[in-house]
């Protein structure tokens, strides 16, 4: 199978080679086969590269441990999931899943573009041909997944650490792939166009939803790889300016900037270069990162390890990459001169600029913070580090005037605001901040960034309240509609405006939480039985230390009861687990409290079980979910943006009035529930008395290693630890104690949600986490799909019922005026 | 030279000029020299009291008991420093482990401010192996 695998990656290496030449020469010549038969091989590389990734997945799932790259990220007792994502686990298989990825992104790219942009496509093809190849040459002479042992094969995989067999591990590297290697697609269109010299706006229209898809996987990521942080790591942050974090940043902040200056050479026609230049950039910054994170060129505690050689080809590739696509863009400057100048500094296109220069100035500014160790070791033979207080203390200022321009923006008109719009625009949004930083003084706040933070925040939603609400009344005075349905109107008239919009909700509700940290209470205590420790208003009270084992570890748990003003808020449990086979390296498991007001954060770090005494710190941190909340609402308004027109206009000129109304109450219903969930991460079990004994055995561990349920316990009848537990259970069946109360009692006696066999355990929190989006999404294909019903009830000879033209010309005439 | 030209000369000096005395400022409080082990063991006094990161391989791990007070060797090649710290160790945090500790060197030996350490395997790129000392 590896030899198979590997004779795959060098026919896509061969086919890819064919794909570049046969599109260009198709192009330079005018053949249509020549150019179609490119686009052939293009596609053949999406399926030999899908054929390969099917054998590395096969090779994990059935344990072929004579392939070295399985043998080192699995073994046989890992579950089936994390077989499968160790498919990118390490380096070698992270640059075939890239390749892979690519490959579809590109087909699909392609195809969707294939008549629309027919001038571009040969070169398309072209360019993620040559990226593609440049990985491929990697695995091929370099980092060959499929490299087997040439002698005796291990019979068993080294396995991966525990740490790191964990939800968001498995999702998290995907998400940040995802993201990396979707902004390949408009790289390849941008230096198509430059090579065609098409450079109109329908290269930026073909690259705009590519960007947002792309843009909307790499935040996702990033908050994953954020709670994963903080809730695994167990040091109460979420963001340490690792150089591995930045590097998923840098592509982030130029991304952002493109989204944003398409608008204004859609608009104006001006910032061509600029945009180009950007999507250059951005392609070239997500290189940049994979480099970063593989050479081992920063010291990173993370990186992939020191590879001076991978390192050198991955210089040069990048200096490629530098020198054609801007040498490019110096050769085609005549054609990508602006149409329009800056008519004025007090106008959205500045303010757009301005939003773009800070983005660019944070990439470069992480950068240089990310690349200092080597730039000073280069110049000045010292290796120097800065590390997290360097980039809070310049990031703190740039976020604010970030956070600023996202409120002013809007405000402004094209071209230039007079006096007169200026003040009616900026009135409710400053009266807004003011209002909040008054209130902040008077309730005496003392952390000034914060408070300044706070302000704008509220000055951003005064603003984005403004557009809507004006918005929705124009429409409303059009339609004659309610204003719900007026509201969804607007946004389906311009999803990306309004979008947008939603996504700037959720950056303020992220800038939330960030200022929270200012207020961050942090204590580190030794606790006995009985003692208790007070951090800020509440109070942690140690119960006991117990140590319990079920089979695959051993966990030694606090039991804690945290107390606010003197009333019990809740217990909580804060652990350590030893694992079997990696006992010298305990993973601490976090105990975390949420709520919309702040998080309950409990370590415990070490403790003495001779004296049960406890050393903890006790973290509370305000505010913090309001950042996850954030990227659930930005990753929604990026929805919002990215649906497809033809749907949104279904919805908006054919729903009934009340439909929409109704659709909003569903939609609140639907998300309220998850919201309760998500707040205080607890669920509640169904209840359910029948068969009482024989359920709970089928539910509960036996204790004796077997890792099966008290009802298979291979070791019956004469398994002690099996005799223990069923007299526990028949006891508390006894005492007349019911489904919930006998599992709570377990989970108490044993310290931990290990002992029951679908554990209440944080896994389902985990999952609780993800709700909200699930929900949100299906309340959004809900919609999506009544919309369509009703608009294939609609009679089909009255494509805009509801909305004479004249209505209609005037409302576009008002929404433009609003523009 | 035009009166645009100029305008737009003299915002970039002054941006820049900021922006450069700004970032010296700052680098001089938060810059720190990044050495191994041997590097700083070899002349041990001239690194008293600088800003230090140092990389080497933690040994003889003991913990204070009742405390969060850690001390141990750093190993590397062949050098050795007696390191204390007090606080939340990683997991990763073990004998032979691989660390960076960032603080200050005296005399009885590295006082650290805060704990880097290896992550146990190459396994996931985005992860942060972690853990703020200070935090």
């Amino acid at each position: 199978m590896a030899g198979l695998g590997y004779y795959l990656l060098l026919t896509a290496f061969v086919v890819c080679a064919y794909a570049v030449a046969a599109s260009v020469a198709g192009a330079r010549r005018r053949s249509q086969r020549l150019i179609e038969s490119g686009v052939g091989a293009f596609y053949l590389v999406a399926a030999v590269m899908s054929v390969a990734s099917s054998i590395i997945v096969y090779a994990f799932v059935a344990g072929d441990y004579s392939i070295k790259y399985v043998q080192r990220y699995s073994d046989s007792v890992q579950p089936l999931f994390y077989k499968i994502t160790s498919y990118w686990g390490g380096l070698d298989g992270s640059i075939m899943f890239w390749v892979f990825l690519l490959s579809i992104f590109g087909s699909v790219a392609v195809y969707i573009n294939r008549e629309r942009h027919r001038e571009l496509i040969p070169y398309v093809v072209a360019v993620i041909s040559v990226v593609q190849m440049f990985f491929l040459f990697l695995m091929v002479i370099h980092n060959n997944p499929f490299e087997t042992f040439l002698t005796e094969s291990p019979a068993e995989g080294a396995g991966l650490s525990p740490l790191l067999q964990n939800f968001y591990m498995a999702i998290h590297p995907p998400t940040m792939y995802t993201g990396f290697v979707g902004l390949t697609i408009p790289f390849a269109f941008g230096m198509a166009a430059l090579i065609t010299g098409y450079l109109d706006d329908s290269w930026l229209r073909a690259v705009r939803r590519w960007t947002m898809i792309s843009w909307l996987f790499l935040s996702v990521g990033l908050g994953l790889g954020m709670i994963w942080a903080y809730e695994e790591l167990g040091w109460g942050g979420y963001w340490g300016w690792d150089p591995v974090e930045n590097a998923g940043l840098l592509p982030w902040f130029t991304a952002t900037a493109f989204l944003h200056s398409i608008r204004v050479q859609e608009q104006r026609g001006m910032l061509r270069v600029w945009n180009v230049t950007l999507v250059i950039l951005t392609f070239f910054l997500t290189i940049f990162g994979t480099f970063l994170t593989r050479s081992g060129v920063v010291q990173s505690v993370h990186a992939f390890g020191e590879d001076p050689e991978l390192a050198r080809m991955f210089i040069i590739f990048m200096i490629t990459i530098l020198t054609v696509s801007f040498g490019l863009v110096i050769y085609r400057l005549p054609l990508l001169r602006a149409r329009n100048e800056l008519d004025s500094w007090v106008s959205r296109e500045a303010a757009f600029l301005a939003n773009n220069w800070i983005l660019l100035f944070s990439a470069f500014f992480i950068a240089f913070g990310t690349l200092f160790p080597t730039i000073s070791e280069a110049v000045t033979g010292e290796r120097l580090t800065v590390g997290e207080p360097f980039f809070n203390k310049w990031m703190l200022p740039v976020g604010l005037a970030l956070l600023l321009l996202t409120g002013v923006g809007p405000l402004l008109a094209w071209r230039k605001s007079t006096v007169r719009n200026l003040r009616d625009q900026f009135l409710v949004p400053i009266a807004v901040a003011l209002a909040v930083a008054g209130t902040l003084v008077a309730l005496g706040v003392r952390v000034w960034t914060s408070g300044i933070c706070f302000a704008l925040c509220g000055f951003v939603m005064g603003t984005i309240g403004q557009e809507f609400w004006r918005g929705a009344r124009v429409r409303q005075g059009a339609t004659g509609t309610d204003v719900f349905t007026a509201l969804i109107g607007l946004v389906a008239r311009n999803k990306r405006r309004y979008g947008g919009y939603i996504v700037h909700v959720g950056i303020v509700l992220m800038f939330l939480g960030f200022a929270g940290k200012g207020f961050t209470e942090d204590e580190q205590v030794l606790l006995r039985p009985g003692q208790q420790a007070e951090v800020g208003d509440i109070a942690v009270r140690l119960d006991a230390i117990r140590v319990t084992d079920d089979g695959q570890k051993q966990m030694i748990t606090a039991h804690t009861t945290v107390f606010r003003d003197g009333e019990e808020l809740a217990k909580m449990y804060p652990a350590k687990w030893f694992f079997r086979k990696h006992e010298d390296q305990p993973t601490t498991e976090v105990a975390i409290r949420r709520s919309i007001s702040e998080d309950i954060y409990l370590v415990l770090p070490a403790f003495n079980l001779e004296e049960q005494s406890a050393s903890m710190e006790i973290v509370v941190n305000p505010l913090v979910n309001w950042v996850w909340v954030g990227f659930g609402i930005l990753a929604l308004g990026t929805g919002v943006a990215l649906l497809p027109d033809t749907v949104f206009a279904f919805a908006a000129a054919r729903i009934p009035a009340n439909a929409v109304t109704t659709s909003l109450l569903l939609l609140s219903l639907l998300l309220w529930p998850a919201a309760v969930i998500a707040q205080t991460g607890q669920t509640v079990a169904p209840r359910e008395r029948s068969e009482l004994q024989r359920r709970l055995e089928g539910e509960i561990m036996c204790t004796c290693g077997c890792q099966q349920i008290m009802g298979s316990c291979q070791m019956r009848p004469n398994c002690g630890h099996y005799d223990a537990q069923n007299v526990r259970l028949t006891g508390y069946i006894a005492e007349g104690k019911d489904y919930d109360a006998i599992k709570a009692s377990f989970v108490q006696e044993f310290g931990g949600q290990a002992v029951l066999a679908a554990p209440l355990d944080q896994g389902f929190n985990r999952l609780a986490w993800l709700f909200p989006y699930l929900a949100a999404a299906a309340a959004l294909i809900g919609i999506v799909v009544t919309a369509r019903r009703w608009s294939r009830q609609a009679a089909p000879a009255a494509p805009d019922a509801g909305l004479d033209p004249e209505l209609s010309a005037r409302l576009d005439d008002e929404l433009r005026d609003l523009d | 030279m035009s009166h645009k030209a100029a305008k737009i000369g003299l915002t970039g000096l002054v941006l820049a000029l900021a922006f450069g005395g700004l970032l010296y400022s700052t680098l001089g409080e938060s810059a720190q020299y990044y050495k191994h082990v041997e590097e700083v063991m070899g002349q041990p006094d001239t690194w008293y009291g600088k800003p230090l990161q140092i990389h080497g391989y933690a040994k003889n791990v003991t913990r204070t008991r009742d405390s969060l007070k850690y001390r141990f060797e750093m190993h590397s090649k062949g050098q050795v420093v007696q390191a204390f710290y007090t606080g939340i160790v990683p997991d990763t945090f073990k004998n032979d482990a691989e660390v960076v500790l960032s603080g200050t060197l005296a005399a009885d030996g590295f006082h650290a401010t805060s704990m880097t350490a290896k992550c146990p395997s190459k396994y996931e790129p985005q992860a942060l192996g972690t853990a703020g000392g200070t935090n």
